[in-house]
This record gives structure tokens, C-alpha cells and sequence, in this order.
């Protein structure tokens, strides 16, 4: 084994400003689609155990240092679309990272295993049996300990969420500090926007550089357009190394027997459907959910600063149980930004007035455990999520808002503003259910945002109903592995990254 | 006459409501989505004084009508009197709506252009006159029923208001009347952490295959 080359800072990458020649061709055990939560833990996991692992990262190299903490240029650089990629009516923003370390450079932290009655139903509806709370305890365990995961300590608690917690507290409900994966949070709320200081444990300062350390090769730039196979086996893929005005600066060949898909719930299908591999099933694509989310903001008689501190404190679970609501509240740190996208207060004078008592704001974040319903295309030109909030799925929008306003007016908030494309807001308890009975389930009637897209090409053991297996193994092809949360064959309700971590541990674990 | 013939086809557009899924397709910037028409422009339904003026030189991202539209959407939607707000003719709105609509697929893009000239001539229909001449309670007026209105109707209001108030907040000069903070990291002198150390051996690979 070669030897371990750890570095305290920064990351070695390959990127489109280093390329020399016009075409690269590489050779390797396994090639990596993607260095987000399952690329990255996957890079290492083989690395450390002596393959020659290569990762192709679409997005650019953006280290730490470089981040803005200015959310508009955030989304520029960091994430996918620059941001704007969206479900076919326009309604959904789908916000996943589009840079190295992927999704886990700009998520809020926030860590929750699997709930069991998800792994439950995977095992009876998906035959997943091996799936178990039991069988995945000590992956979880693993990875938790590996990303810091903790308790946010009360120092990391902010006052929206000192105020949510006391508003639960007051209606009885259950509520808990959010676990998160990060080193001594210097509480900037800017989470979104990348962890300027490398507080945050995302795969950029995590799982990359320990796979660099052992020998990984990690290229940015590089889009992979095909997956090559040989007598029906994987055995590569081909991409372009892209600058970042688009234009093209070579092209790459890696030849592999193992070729892991981890390029997220969006990019992964769109791979497969591309390179019509890998769906017999008719599956791939197909199963996408994304617990489409409300950001609720109200107005509080005190200032709040929701920019201030943690971005994500506490989340009430008293209804997280699909047999009692199907939903999780979060509070929610947010800037300028942000809060401008979130509420109608009126046009003109009544939204300046709004965004002038900015600070007088806190936000709680619904998440509710949506079905599958949706699915991702690719029609020649453009790829096309096409989602829409079921009408099975819309009375648990309505209760989790419902749930929202009651929290926050027990926290003591003067008026909460409906997410909606109408002004709709709610000064009292008398109020709610008008406002909120009022919506209704059409395109552009929500403010919708996704930052959890899933379930595209979905595990389970009939081969006929799922894409791959419960090890990541294309049902169709030997050597492909998918390793996403594009595995996930249904919406887990709370946010996943740890749970791709462990998935991503297992099948790495498993294919060495 | 040609005008007569773009205000039959706008109103013909109306009468079927719903029907986005023949004559609508939709693209996305920013939170919001973006309601696009698939076949090309609108032929303008009526002059507007704001016609012969020409945009600025910086504006070569968006036509003349779109710099016009987005100019009175933020004199409309950013009013600042009785506030310690910034004016927003001292932020370059416009210029980062420019920038904006400038990430957009190419075949998004046009569509979105074409979704806005229906946006400010639709309002001939309802009002008499573009919404680019309203005046400033009229033109709130109008986004209002808009934002009431039909799917189509909805979400061009969002995406105006999206783009307008992103523009405009994503500037940093707008920040200190909020007291918003901005980046901190820097200012604060927080110490960067580096890369977390490698797994210790014993932790990790506890958990086998």
C-alpha cells in the first residue's frame, strides 16, 4: 500500500486550468460520478483499501478560503444551474451543491439516521431486508463519528430557536436539538453559502482529503457524458473537461471495471437515461421525491437577527410519525436574500416594510414526507424535473403549515407570513385555517424549495420494480454501482445525508 | 391591424385559462419559476413613451422593453420613503437582473423574454395601458391580481418580484439600514480549522461488510 498523504488544508484537484493536451485517458479500479456525500465517502472507503480510485466532479474546485458568504454569489458559484434549477412548472427550486464536496458544502448540517419505520417499510415493500436499524447501526455510528455529529450544544441554539423551543415547549410538543456535523460552529449562519473557515464537516475537508491522502484522484470540471461498457459490463466513462465559460478544454476517457454513479438524485438518472444503460426496470428517472419544504417567516415584537448564530437549532418531531402528521419543523436561520423569497407581505410599501424589520424575523423550515411522484427527464436538450406536489401529499403542506403558524404565534410572533404567491397572513389562531384551507394545490401557488431530491433509481431486490440492489449494484449491469440518494425508495422526512454516508460506507464496503 | 391581431391573440391566451400545456412552457430562475412563451415575442399591443428612449450602454443582455419593464418594476416594488432604506436607483437592479437572466439555458432564456412582453402588454387589456406606463398604484395593483390571478399570471408576478428584490438585496450597500450582518467570518477573525485529521484506525472500518 502506497504510502498516506494527508494534508492540513486545501485538497489536491485536477482542474480544467491545468489541462494541457486535448484528450486525457485514464485507467483505474474504479471511477467516481460525482464527489458529494456518496462520491466522496466512497473515494475513501476503496482508496484506503488500495484501489486506484479516480473522481470526475462536474462543478468547480472552490476551496474554503474563497467563499463570499454572500448568498446571491453563493449561488452562483456552488450550486447547480447557479441555482436556479427547478422542476418543470417553476414552482420547486431544487438547490443541490454543483462544486467539489458536492450538496455537503452548502447544506445546514443537519444530521438524522434513517428514522426505522422508513427502513421498516423498505424492508416490506422493497424486500431491503437487510436493511435494518440493527444492520446499519454501526455504519451510522461510524460516519457520525468520523463528521463530528452532535447535540447542538445550547451556545449553538440561536434565538429563533430559543424562541421555537419555547413555543413548543408552551404547546406541549416534543422538541429536540438538531445534531449537526461540525466542529466548533463559529456560528455565522451562513451555512448556505459554504463554511468559509472548514468548520463545517463536509466532504471538502472530510472524506476527499483522507481520499486524496490515500491516493485518489480527484479531477473538477469534468462533466462525465457516457457510461462505456464491455460484454455488457461496465468498464468506464467518457466526459469533457469544461472551463468555466463553458467552452470545452479536452476530453477524458477513464477505462474501469467499477463505475460508481454519485452525481445526486437529478444528475445520476439523467447519466443512466443517457447512456440508456441500467433500465430494464423502466424505473430509472422514474420513483423522485424531494420533501419539498415551506421557509415560514414571522414577525416577533423583539429582534430575532435570524442571520445570527447556527443557522439550524431545534426541530419539533411530535408529528414526524406518517401516523401523526408525516412532517418535521426546523427553525431556520436566514439573510436578505433569502427572506425576500420566502413571503408575499404585499407589494411595494408593505414588503420594504417587511424587509426593514428584517431582524424582527424567524423562520421555521416544514418538511414533510413526501410520495414519489415525480420523475427526471432528459428531452435531447434540456433535463426536465417533473414534479408536482401530490394531491395526497398537499393536506400534510397544509397541516405542517398549519403546525408552523401555531408554533410560532405560541412563541409569541405577531404576524406569520404565509409562503404563498397571494399576501396571506396570520395574526391570530382564528386566522389559520382560513389562510391556510384557502390554498390551494396548483403550480405557483406555494413557495416551494427542495434541497433533499431523491428515490430516481431506487434499491430493492425485484429487479423488475428497482434499479439496483441493496449492495448499489445495477440490477442490468455488473460493475455500476449507483451510491446517491438517488438509491432512497422512498422520501426518508428528514434530511439525508447521513444516511447516504452510511448507504455509500456500506456499498463501497461491500464491493472491496 | 397588427395590433388588433396581438390583442385577439392575448385574449384568445386568457380564455383558455389553463391551457400553459399547449401555449406555455415553464423554465426556472432564482426561487421562482419562470412562465415562458414558447413561440416567440409580442409585436408591442401599444406605443410607450419609454419606446424611444434607449437603454443604457451596460444593457446588451436584455432588449430595450425587458430594460424598460425591469427599470419601472423596481421604481414600483422597492419604494423607500419613511424608511432608512437605500433608494434603488442608487443599486444597480437592473444590471444584476441582467446577470441573472444570464445563467439561463439559451432556449429558457427566450422563452423568458417572451413571457415578459406578455407580462407588460397583457396589462393594454386590463388597464389601457402597458404596465411599463402605469402609475405606481396601478402597477402594484396590477401585480397584485396577478399574484391572485391564474397559474400563468401567478408566476410571472413571482418571477418579476423575485428577480427585482434579489437584485436589489444582494447588494451590499442595502444592508446596513437592516443591520444585517453580511460576511462575518473575515471581520470576526475566525481561525480557519483545515481538513479534519484522518479517521483514527481503530473507529474506523468497525463497521465491515
Amino acid at each position: 500500500m502506497s504510502e498516506v498523504k494527508w494534508q492540513a488544508s486545501g485538497l489536491r484537484v485536477h482542474q480544467a486550468s491545468d489541462v494541457t493536451g486535448d484528450h486525457l485517458q485514464l485507467d483505474a479500479d474504479v471511477v467516481i460520478v460525482g464527489s458529494g456525500a456518496g462520491g466522496a465517502v466512497s473515494a475513501y472507503e476503496l482508496a484506503k483499501r488500495g484501489f486506484k480510485v479516480v473522481v470526475l466532479e462536474a462543478g468547480p474546485y472552490v476551496p474554503s478560503k474563497d467563499f463570499t458568504e454572500k448568498f446571491t454569489d453563493s449561488l452562483d458559484t456552488l450550486y447547480q444551474d447557479h441555482g436556479s434549477q427547478s422542476n418543470s412548472d417553476g414552482d420547486l427550486l431544487v438547490l443541490q451543491g454543483a462544486c467539489v464536496g458536492g450538496s455537503t458544502v452548502v447544506n445546514g448540517c443537519v444530521c438524522f439516521r434513517t428514522p426505522d419505520f422508513i427502513l421498516q417499510d423498505w424492508q416490506r415493500d422493497f424486500g431491503l431486508n437487510e436493511l435494518t436499524a440493527e444492520e446499519l447501526a454501526p455504519y451510522f455510528d461510524e460516519v457520525e463519528k468520523n463528521l463530528a455529529v452532535h447535540d447542538n450544544g445550547e451556545h449553538e441554539i440561536p434565538q429563533h430557536g430559543r424562541l421555537i423551543r419555547a413555543g413548543a415547549k408552551r404547546l406541549g410538543w416534543s422538541v429536540k436539538p438538531l445534531k449537526r456535523n461540525i466542529r466548533q460552529c463559529g456560528l455565522t449562519g451562513h451555512c448556505l453559502s459554504g463554511c468559509k473557515t472548514e468548520r463545517k464537516q463536509s466532504m471538502l475537508v472530510t472524506y476527499l482529503p483522507w481520499a486524496a491522502a490515500h491516493g485518489a484522484q480527484i479531477y473538477a470540471d469534468t462533466r462525465v457524458e457516457k457510461i462505456v461498457t464491455h460484454e455488457g459490463k461496465a468498464s468506464g466513462v467518457e466526459a469533457t473537461i469544461n472551463r468555466h465559460d463553458g467552452t470545452v478544454a479536452a476530453t477524458l476517457s477513464v477505462a474501469a471495471p467499477r463505475v460508481i454513479l454519485a452525481a445526486g438524485a437529478v444528475q445520476t438518472p439523467l447519466l443512466l437515461l443517457k447512456s440508456e444503460l441500467g433500465n430494464r426496470s423502466g424505473q430509472v428517472g422514474k420513483n423522485f421525491a424531494c420533501h419539498p419544504s415551506l421557509y415560514v417567516p414571522a414577525r416577533y415584537p423583539e429582534p430575532v437577527y435570524p442571520w445570527r448564530g447556527a443557522m439550524l437549532g431545534v426541530y419539533v418531531d411530535e408529528f414526524m410519525h406518517p401516523d401523526k402528521g408525516g412532517f418535521v419543523l426546523e427553525d431556520g436561520g436566514a439573510g436578505l436574500v433569502e427572506l425576500t423569497m420566502a413571503a408575499e407581505p404585499g407589494t411595494g410599501k408593505p414588503f420594504m416594510d417587511y424587509m426593514a424589520n428584517a431582524k424582527y424575523l424567524a423562520g421555521l423550515v416544514t418538511l414533510i414526507h413526501d410520495h414519489n411522484v415525480g420523475s427526471i427527464e432528459w428531452d435531447g436538450e434540456r433535463k426536465k424535473i417533473n414534479y408536482q406536489l401530490s394531491d395526497v401529499d398537499f393536506p400534510s403542506m397544509q397541516r405542517a403549515l398549519k403546525a408552523a403558524a401555531r408554533l410560532h404565534l405560541a412563541a409569541g410572533a405577531s404576524e406569520v407570513y404565509v409562503p404563498a404567491s397571494d399576501q396571506r397572513i396570520i395574526r391570530s389562531e382564528a386566522d389559520i385555517d382560513s389562510q391556510v384551507d384557502g390554498l390551494e394545490n396548483q403550480p405557483q401557488h406555494l413557495r416551494m424549495v427542495s434541497y433533499h431530491p431523491q428515490g430516481t433509481c431506487r434499491m430493492g431486490a425485484d429487479p423488475d420494480h428497482s434499479v439496483v440492489a441493496a449492495n448499489g449494484q445495477s440490477h442490468d449491469v455488473p460493475g455500476l454501482y449507483v451510491a446517491d440518494a438517488s438509491l432512497l425508495p422512498t422520501s426518508i422526512i428528514v434530511n439525508p445525508q447521513i444516511t447516504v454516508y452510511a448507504l455509500a460506507t456500506r456499498i463501497a464496503r461491500h464491493m472491496a | 391591424m397588427k395590433s388588433q391581431l396581438q390583442a385577439r391573440r392575448v385574449s384568445a391566451i386568457w380564455q383558455q385559462g389553463m391551457a400553459r400545456r399547449r401555449f406555455l412552457k415553464w423554465g426556472l430562475l432564482g426561487s421562482a419559476g419562470v412562465v415562458a412563451v414558447t413561440a416567440g415575442g409580442f409585436a408591442l399591443l401599444r406605443r410607450s413613451p419609454l419606446d424611444k428612449q434607449a437603454a443604457p450602454a451596460w444593457a446588451q443582455g436584455l432588449s430595450e422593453a425587458e430594460y424598460h419593464l425591469f427599470n419601472r418594476a423596481r421604481q414600483v416594488l422597492l419604494p423607500v420613503d419613511g424608511t432608512a432604506l437605500l433608494p434603488s436607483e442608487q443599486v444597480p437592479v437592473v444590471q444584476n437582473v441582467q446577470t441573472l437572466l444570464g445563467h439561463l439555458h439559451p432556449l429558457t432564456r427566450k422563452e423568458v423574454a417572451a413571457g415578459l412582453g406578455l407580462f407588460d402588454n397583457a396589462a393594454v387589456l386590463t388597464r389601457g395601458s402597458r404596465f411599463v406606463d402605469l402609475n405606481d398604484n396601478d402597477a402594484r395593483a396590477y401585480f397584485d391580481s396577478w399574484g391572485r390571478g391564474n397559474v400563468v399570471q401567478r408566476t410571472l408576478a413571482s418571477v418579476i418580484k423575485q428577480l427585482v428584490y434579489s437584485a436589489y438585496w444582494q447588494d451590499s450597500a442595502t444592508w446596513p439600514p437592516t443591520e444585517f450582518d453580511g460576511p462575518v467570518s473575515d471581520k470576526w477573525g475566525l481561525e480557519y480549522l483545515g481538513n479534519a485529521p484522518l479517521p483514527d484506525s481503530v473507529a474506523d472500518g468497525e463497521a465491515r461488510a
